[in-house]
């Protein structure tokens, strides 16, 4: 193996950091007058982005790129003319002659590159440049950045004045039917119950629930079944996960302290309440981004404002790093308004303008500048006596634990040691939090300057900027608010919901469409940008998009229009007559020519092995519960006390969703089954198939408990009373078919129920149960 | 040769194979071999995958001294800062953050003797008795250097390449590009200190956004390392044994001929049971000789446990096992390397702990020939502070301080780049993170800049802007 690449590579030095201005001052002017019109004029047309092929893999079109070189090395070495590839190359030495088929450049032009890297070969070309203003109409044109239209539907098949839901169907079937195809036949009954309520609430279907629907003979059985799932208050519970997975929500800060945010659960009530109420989704998205600004007097208003509290925190002890942690925090509170509710990538423009996206490093500091003075400001919901002793008491505490602190750092050694554990044990002492909402505010007082800062380093300061929109969004004469507006917030909230807004309600209905579907219309549902994957059917993406801004921002009415829609009834079945040749001609099923069926996440796998045991304790809301993990585990908290597992055993039974979301102690149980990270936006689950999830439910805590609890329930259920000996036992058969419909939804096939009948001949219950829990058809949706 | 990117797992056959010949075009032969196994119904995103080039290790163990061992008293002399203890620093050497000390802490000199051992004649203290006969074995980078100075960032940046949690480890990123070897062990492993947490927690080892297949299995302390590995308490074994296989009828019942994902999920199945029955004997120390036992110091109080750790990692590589991390240090500070009150009582103890293990590793690798493919770092999140801090300790510090690697292709018995005089700042061929997260993925025969992931519009690698190949040392 030739391994040249890796001798270059070795050699890129990195520029020192006392270069001289001086030399970097001439080098850059070398570089504008005499290096770049070469580069331009004899190099890209080979080694650029404009290139029609790229030549070895070499890119000559910006710094970083020329310096990393490509396939034989570093094209440019600072300071090393002689091991530059590219001035070998203009020398015709080592074996490359460029530019090709040419003769050599003037020797004066070779001078001037040497010269040139000799100087350290300064490069302007990605440092922030006080450019895009204006974008090129091009990426105006990107469909995501053009306004929403509402197409006609119903072109030629004589549907006009169809339900809407028919209106979906149009799309899809039209993109089919120009392959000649058409949609799979409905799924069963049995399935249909099992996939709308897995879907809405999270939950499986109770077997009298799947009886009575089997059984329903009226002709709208279908959409009375979809309109009581979603009046249900389960139905929000499910739907927050969502929502939750993309504003990365946990309940703790992460890094060193992990400190836990006061009641941060009250922004996951929040989420619920909203969702079950369909609450109009313009005005969640104006409370979470502006609710102090709005009414600060309304605890649903600040509580919505948590959302910027969601991200990572770093705090430390020691010397403080006031700017930097700033400028942390205020990047975390940026770029989740990028990704969540625009859908677009604006970090990447942190450090430089965006090499694939219309959006310059001005724009990002821009967006930034709307969250200048925006601050952390815990409400107490305490009265006030109750809040005044809690104040006295902490500071009693705490300056006892500053006392020893103050003697601590004189002692050293054992002595040391023992103050440290003394205000450990202080700290233990210090008074629960009392209710709070850990809302936002502004502080104008400490406004943080925004300004465009070098490669996003806070030291490195570049012009001062105020509100606006990415540039590529808004008239380009729009100029910037002023730095201390008063209501930044709701001004960047305005213009978030506005109707005209283009981004905002496609990236939602596209999130809704992924919920169902497995798959967004557009595959990439954080990223809506150049980059990003194109629509399947932009049409029907737009149809949704405005239909959900001309009935009031009301989700439930477009989820209520997908779930009744032909396309999402059909059978996903593999044992349709065309699934092998459509399999191979749409392996990703984009044009949706069956259902897809999909695996439970990890809050439904271990909701729905509750559910079937009869253990899931329904209670709503309120703060969070840990439940017992290994022991191993909260050692490596940084603060074992941290994970405090209540009294009360029903309260271990509660849904996934109200179980804690701690950074730096992720259950098990959801790791295991790609729960998210809760570091960053979780815009999709993954889906991944690996042997420790098969070794969590054959051997893991929760499952082993629950399938005892299901075994207990199958078998009471079905115990008959007897006058002679209280009870008398049941055919296998029909315990069998019971717990089949618990858990699975459905009768056994013969097959199942021979195999099932033979294993319970010697074998225990519990361990069919467990097998149950561990069956293909129990971990998937149909 | 065209530069490629590795794929995200997928989800069913033609996926696979797509991304088999798309990924690793013209290794024709290995994707038939894939193909076999597909049509065996094994998709399994942990099969081996080839590397970019001929790779010089195929495992990698870090032995991650947490906390941040001082270079000052260990290998990097410096006689000069024994003449100006006591003093402020002189202004010549410039300016450096701390986390806790002040502008006007003085120097400290160290009471470490050191002396030159091996052929090459390299400095080590007399911290390390043992790790100092295998110097030979040792490239040492005396110039490292980070970008933070507090635990937590600096761990992450350590681990991630990133300052900020929520992005992948390098044992996630290399298991994401090569797969693993061993189908009955965890393919990535950490081996956490049992005195207890560190600062920067879990998300240090974890596997950020690449999925959940990649992330590491946190060995627990005690006879029994892996959850779920062993039955749970009271079930009877050979009852289970049925179990799995009603779960095998059953799914097979139902299962339509194409459905390769319902058929991946049935393998995943076996290879837990295979895992299941085979893991614990590996796992078993009681196998291994006396001498062995004795040369890992296992049975004596102070080196029993990273003794005992650090065998067990020999086990696991000797398994296939891609990535084992051995953490040295957990709990409070003082647990840990981070020396604060008083460097000479922290360091004496953390290395009377650590000191045989680590040799012992070495010299057990090399001796059963697993060291020529096994790749060895040692070193924490960053150095200590030239200056004291409360009277005897030292600070954080992370403008230069030393790493070593070993093993693996690594060629040994030498020692790169400086600091300057006081051990301040790496100021000859300074060497950051990503240089040696670079090396050890260039050992492996995988390329930085084709071993990336997509996320959030970009695609995200181990090695963030752009690392360097430590040519000195390969």
């Amino acid at each position: 193996m030739i391994r040249r690449f890796a001798i270059a590579l070795a050699l890129v030095v990195p520029p020192s950091s006392v270069a001289l201005a001086a030399d970097e001052d001439d080098g850059l002017r070398l570089f504008r007058e005499r290096i770049e019109p070469v580069l331009k004029t004899e190099c890209f047309g080979c080694h650029s982005g404009a290139a029609k092929e790229l030549k070895g893999g070499l890119r000559l079109d910006s710094r970083q790129a020329a310096r990393r070189g490509g396939e034989t090395g570093a094209a440019v070495v600072p300071g090393k003319p002689a091991q530059s590839l590219i001035v070998q190359a203009l020398r015709h030495e080592g074996g490359y002659e460029m530019p090709p088929d040419k003769p050599k450049l003037a020797d004066s032009v070779v001078a001037d590159f040497v010269k040139w890297i000799e100087l350290g070969a300064p490069d302007p070309r990605d440092q922030a440049a006080p450019l895009a203003e204006t974008w090129p109409n091009q990426a105006r044109e990107h469909w995501a950045f053009l306004p929403i239209k509402a197409p006609t539907i119903g072109r030629g098949s004589g549907s006009a004045g169809a339900s809407p839901s028919r209106a979906i169907d149009t799309f899809i079937v039209e993109k089919l039917s120009q392959r000649g195809w058409e949609l799979s036949p409905a799924a069963s009954r049995t399935e249909l119950i099992r996939r709308l309520a897995f879907d809405l609430i999270g939950l499986p279907p109770t077997p009298e629930e799947i009886a009575d629907f089997a059984a329903a003979t009226e002709p709208d059985a279908y959409e009375r079944l979809v309109d009581r799932l979603m009046a249900s208050p389960l139905f929000g519970q499910k739907q927050a996960q969502h929502w939750l997975d993309v504003v990365r929500y946990a309940e703790t800060e992460g890094y060193e302290y992990d400190r836990h945010v006061p009641d941060a659960w009250r922004y996951r009530d929040y989420t619920i309440d909203a969702f079950n109420r369909d609450k109009p989704f313009d005005r969640f998205v104006r409370e979470q981004i502006a609710g102090d600004e709005l009414d600060p007097g309304d605890p649903e208003c600040l509580t919505a404002t948590v959302f910027h509290r969601l991200g990572p925190v770093r705090r430390n002890a020691g010397n403080p790093d006031i700017a930097l942690s700033r400028n942390e925090v205020l990047t975390e509170r940026t770029d989740i308004i990028g990704t969540a509710i625009l859908g677009l990538t604006v970090g990447c423009a942190r450090c430089h303008n965006h090499k694939l996206e219309p959006i310059s490093q001005r724009d990002y500091y821009r967006l930034q500048a709307y969250l200048a003075a925006t601050d952390e400001h815990n409400v107490s919901l305490a009265p006030p006596d109750e809040q005044a002793a809690w104040d006295a008491e902490t500071r009693r505490i705490k300056d006892q634990m500053e006392a020893i602190k103050k003697v601590a750092r004189t002692k050293t050694g054992e002595e040391r040691v023992k103050m440290q554990e003394m205000i450990d044990a202080l700290e233990e002492t210090l008074p629960l939090p009392l209710a709070t909402i850990p809302s936002t505010w502004n502080d104008f007082s400490a406004r943080t300057p925004i300004h465009v800062l070098r490669r996003g380093i806070w030291e490195s300061k570049l012009d001062a900027v105020g509100p606006r929109p990415p540039s590529v969004l808004v008239s380009a004469e729009l100029p910037e608010l002023a730095a201390d507006v008063s209501n930044p917030r709701t001004q960047l909230a305005d213009w978030l919901t506005d109707s005209k807004n283009p981004l905002v309600a496609r990236v939602i209905v596209n999130r809704l469409w992924q919920q169902h579907f497995g798959t967004g219309i557009v595959k990439t549902a954080n990223d809506f940008g150049l980059r990003g994957e194109r629509p399947s059917h932009p049409e029907l993406l737009d149809h949704l998009a405005a239909s959900l801004v001309e009935n009031d921002w009301s989700l439930k009415t477009i989820h209520r229009r997908i779930v009744s829609s032909s396309t999402y009834r059909q059978s996903s079945s593999f044992r349709t007559p065309h699934s092998a040749l459509r399999t191979s001609s749409d392996p990703d099923n984009r044009l949706l020519w069956r259902f897809n069926r999909r695996r439970l996440s990890a809050e439904e796998l271990r909701d729905a092995m509750l559910a079937a045991s009869g253990r899931l304790n329904l209670q709503a809301g309120g703060p969070s519960v840990m439940t017992p993990v290994d022991p191993e585990l909260v050692n490596l908290l940084y603060k074992p006390s941290q994970w405090q597992v209540p009294q009360a055993a029903a309260q271990q039974d509660r849904r996934s969703v109200f179980l804690i979301a701690k950074r730096n102690l992720r259950l098990p149980f959801m790791e295991a089954f790609d729960g998210p990270a809760l570091l960053t936006s979780c815009a999709r689950r993954e889906s991944s198939t690996h042997a420790p999830q098969a070794l969590e439910l054959l051997n893991g805590a929760i499952s082993n408990e629950l399938a005892g609890a299901f075994a207990e329930r199958v078998a009471g259920t079905l115990r008959v009373p007897s006058a002679a000996n209280g009870t008398r036992s049941v055919p296998t058969t029909l315990i069998i078919q019971r717990a089949f419909l618990l858990a699975l939804g459905r009768h056994p096939t013969p097959r199942e129920l021979a195999a099932s009948v033979d294993f319970l001949k010697d074998g225990p219950l519990e361990e069919f149960c467990l097998a149950l829990f561990n069956l293909n058809d129990f971990a998937h949706v149909p | 040769m065209h530069p490629t990117t590795h794929f995200r797992p997928t989800r069913n056959r033609r996926e696979f194979i797509r991304d088999a010949f798309c990924g690793f075009g013209g290794l024709a032969l290995a994707s038939l071999v894939h193909e076999e196994q597909l049509r065996a119904g094994t998709a399994n995103p942990l099969a081996p995958k080839p590397p970019h080039a001929a790779p010089k290790a195929r495992s990698v163990i870090f032995l991650f001294m947490a906390g941040g061992p001082s270079h000052l008293e260990t290998f990097d002399p410096k006689p000069l800062l024994n003449e100006l203890s006591g003093q402020p620093r002189p202004a010549e050497f410039g300016e450096a953050k701390y986390q806790f000390i002040q502008r006007d802490a003085k120097l400290l000199g160290t009471q470490r003797k050191f002396q030159k051992y091996g052929q090459a004649g390299l400095d080590v203290s007399d911290l390390f008795p043992h790790t100092a006969k295998c110097v030979d074995r040792l490239a040492i980078i005396r110039s490292c250097h980070g970008d933070m100075v507090v635990h937590s960032a600096a761990q992450y940046e350590l681990f991630s390449g990133r300052v900020t949690p929520g992005f992948p480890s390098m044992g996630s990123w290399i298991l994401y590009g090569l797969g693993t070897e061993s189908d009955s062990l965890p393919a990535y492993v950490v081996l956490p200190d049992p005195k207890g947490a560190l600062e920067a927690g879990q998300p240090m080892y974890m596997h950020g956004f690449l999925p959940a297949v990649y992330q590491p299995t946190m060995f627990r302390p005690g006879e029994r390392p892996v959850l779920n590995l062993s039955l749970p308490a009271g079930s009877d074994a050979r009852q289970r044994q049925k179990t799995v296989k009603l779960i095998r009828d059953l799914n097979e019942a139902t299962l339509a001929p194409d459905d390769t994902e319902f058929a991946a999920r049935i393998n995943a199945y076996d290879l837990a049971f295979k895992m299941q029955s085979e893991a614990p004997q590996i796992l078993d120390l009681s196998g291994e000789t006396q001498e062995t036992l004795d040369l890992y110091g296992v049975g004596h109080e102070t080196t029993h446990d990273y003794g005992r750790r650090c065998l067990l990692a020999r086990k696991l590589v000797e398994q296939g096992v891609r990535f084992v991390c051995v953490v040295a240090g957990g709990g409070p500070g003082n647990m840990q390397w981070d020396a604060h009150s008083d460097i000479e009582e922290n360091h004496l103890r953390k290395a009377a702990e650590t000191d045989q293990p680590v040799a012992a590793l070495l010299t057990d690798l090399a001796r059963r020939g697993l060291l020529e493919s096994t790749l060895v770092l040692w070193g924490g999140e960053f150095g200590r502070s030239p200056e004291a801090e409360s009277g005897k300790g030292r600070d954080h510090h992370n403008l230069g301080f030393t790493m070593w690697l070993a093993g693996g292709g690594i060629r040994g018995g030498q020692a790169v780049g400086a600091t300057d005089a006081i051990g301040l700042k790496a100021i000859e061929k300074p060497y950051h993170f990503r240089d040696i997260h670079t090396t050890i993925l260039h050992q492996l025969g995988l390329d930085q800049h084709r071993l990336t992931y997509p996320h959030l519009g970009r695609d995200e690698r181990l090695t963030f802007v752009e690392g360097r190949v430590i040519e000195e040392i390969v």
